[in-house]
């Protein structure tokens, strides 16, 4: 990489640690360093929701499956919208107003200390853990681009982001995160207006391209449990999903708890209600359009050089034929990309159907509808590209055969394709955009897993009664130990996969389940017992649905895990009830 | 929240959700075979 990209990101993590540090004065009590003594504007903890939502994974890997598999991604977020008007008339004012440090001390002033506590030990077992592949995700992708050591790869993302999460707490992880979405958000849009400008053809006959290969499909509307992405999981899973999310994990409930009152923490959520689909749209046109980029430029035939390079070093002649078949396959799609643009234009300007060679296939039409010659055109694009998949399926599984990896290509798309491709300093203003993407994901999480540890454990159980410059000390030594062992996880990412999957999985059987415990504390009959109780009957529910019925979309375990959670609650929450009545 | 004030505001976010579902939808109709 050039070394104007390279000072782009100095410049870039030089400004977000001094910026960091700076903030460090004034913080001279726990709820300053933890909560900013609830002093916050709505619009920088907005940002700063935002922020911690968009990790470096939403960069990398979801643009690249805008470029693999196009837009439908999207309806994963459709719930989004109505779990953050939900949670600004439920959650957020019963937080801000107990005035609470965390989500799981509300539990106990509701509830009692155990349901407390067993929340807070979910959040800190599972959140440790993935702080951790929060990490690894870029560092992996960075070291098998640059040739690095994974080690350092992690230091570059880790040891910046310890630095200003220990000294500044969560002022400066908020004013960092609000200075960060404008770094990912501009990458984002100058990467767009790059690639429309070097399309080389109008960008309308570009979409259609993307369009007849399903690219620009956005909706599914079927009801189908094992389909991850349709309209219905997006609507109903995804509100159950982003209500546990924002409303009950410490790492998005701490954002709002900073911010000056409740209105105004209602509004940092609503900004996301408004925003958050249009920006994930916008991450998955960038991959649409890297994917309309590669369809007239010759695309690498593996995106990952460190797996290339394995590949040829150990079957260079195999490799090599598979390189000429990429290369010829590639340029026959070129050949009917042009076409069906050109039958296209055609089409418009005579106002008759054409077919690919020219010949007229009848029917009139109006500009921008289908017609029989430009669809003809596009049924050949596509049977070519279905050649140029097939290659490169071949490649795949030879990079596996030779590596013994998972390839996982399609997080290489788009660094290669900015690294090879974009005018000077845009690859390090990317690179500066994954970073900053990847630290506003990690300040946040490490900030909120120092809360849980010293107010939910340290102060609750170990030390009581301690003064609060003890309880600073304390913090930041514990926010310094979850960024060494989230960087331990991160480097060890690729020997410890297994054991982050079992964790990840477990995580996934106590989302919803942790939700429905916050939706019954809003209940008012519902009792300590019924809480608990029903937590665990939530998880064990989930952890049924996951492996008796592994083909059920993991959406759907957050509303079984919630409803489980509330029914044996408020059956449980009566039967205590008759019993206390029968009692007095 | 008063209840005026909320549905004003779950109207607000309805609407402009609607309006880029819309979009999105438009879309995939202009550009879908």
């Amino acid at each position: 990489m050039h070394w104007i990209n390279w000072v782009i990101v100095g410049v870039y993590l030089v400004f977000v640690v001094g910026d960091g540090l700076r903030r460090t004065r004034g913080t001279t009590n726990i709820e300053g360093y933890f909560l900013a003594n609830r002093s916050l504007p709505w619009w920088a903890v907005g940002l700063s929701v935002m922020a911690t939502h968009l990790s470096a994974v939403t960069l990398i890997g979801t643009t690249g499956q805008g470029a693999t598999d196009g837009m439908r991604f999207v309806q994963f977020y459709f719930g989004l919208p109505i779990a953050m008007v939900i949670l600004g008339v439920t959650i957020v004012p019963f937080l801000h107003g107990a005035k609470v440090y965390t989500a799981y001390e509300f539990l106990e002033r509701r509830f009692d200390a155990k349901t407390r506590s067993l929340t807070s030990f979910l959040f800190l077992l599972s959140r440790g853990m993935s702080c951790g592949t929060i990490i690894a995700a870029p560092a992996v992708v960075f070291s098998a681009i640059f040739g690095w050591d994974l080690t350092w790869s992690v230091a570059l993302i880790g040891v910046p982001t310890v630095l200003y999460t220990v000294l500044g707490g969560v002022q400066a992880v908020t004013w960092a995160d609000v200075k960060q979405m404008v770094v990912i958000v501009g990458a984002l849009v100058a990467i767009l207006v790059v690639l429309i400008v070097r399309m080389p053809v109008p960008l309308d006959d570009a979409l259609r391209i993307a369009g007849a290969t399903g690219r620009l499909q956005v909706f599914d509307f079927s009801f189908n449990l094992t389909e991850t992405y349709t309209f219905w999981s997006g609507i109903l899973g995804g509100t159950f999903l982003m209500l546990s999310y924002m409303g009950t994990d410490q790492s998005q409930v701490q954002r709002y708890l900073t911010a000056k009152s409740v209105d105004e923490a209602r509004s940092s959520l609503l900004m996301s209600a408004y925003w958050k689909i249009p920006l994930q749209a916008l991450v998955l046109l960038v991959g649409v359009l890297v994917f309309l980029f590669y369809v007239f430029q010759p695309p690498p035939l593996l995106y990952n050089p460190a797996h290339e390079q394995q590949v040829i070093a150990a079957e260079p002649a195999a490799y090599r034929a598979l390189q000429e078949r990429y290369a010829s396959a590639v340029e026959a799609r070129d050949v009917a990309a042009l076409a069906a643009a050109d039958a296209r234009d055609a089409n418009d300007a005579t106002g008759q159907g054409a077919a690919s060679d020219g010949s007229p296939a009848g029917g009139t039409t109006t500009s921008g509808s289908m017609t029989a010659g430009s669809m003809s055109a596009l049924d050949v694009f596509n049977a070519r590209d279905a050649d140029v998949i097939a290659v490169r399926e071949e490649a795949l599984a030879q990079a596996e055969r030779v590596t013994g990896e998972s390839s996982r290509d399609v997080n290489y798309v788009i660094p290669r394709f900015v690294l090879d491709n974009l005018p000077l300093g845009f690859a390090g203003l990317f690179l500066a955009a994954v970073l900053a993407a990847a630290m506003s994901s990690i300040a946040a999480e490490l900030n909120s897993l120092s809360t849980a540890t010293v107010v939910d454990f340290y102060k609750r159980w170990a030390k009581p009664e301690a003064s609060d410059a003890h309880y600073l000390r304390v913090s930041k030594i514990s926010t310094a130990i979850w960024g060494l062992l989230a960087c331990f996880v991160a480097t060890y990412a690729a020997t410890l996969g297994s054991l982050i999957e079992v964790v990840n999985r477990f995580g996934s059987f106590f989302y919803g389940s942790i939700l429905g415990v916050f939706m019954l504390a809003m209940i008012g009959r519902a009792r300590a017992l019924g809480a608990f109780v029903g937590l665990l009957c939530g998880m064990a529910a989930v952890a049924a649905v996951s492996f008796g019925a592994p083909q059920i979309s993991f959406l759907w375990h957050n509303v079984i895990g919630a409803v489980t959670v509330v029914a044996v609650g408020l059956v449980l929450s009566a039967g205590v009830r008759s019993k206390d009545a029968a009692a007095s | 929240m008063p209840t005026s004030r909320f549905r004003a505001t779950l109207v607000r976010v309805l609407a402009i959700q609607v309006v880029t579902l819309l979009l999105l939808w438009l879309v995939q109709l202009r550009y879908t075979p």
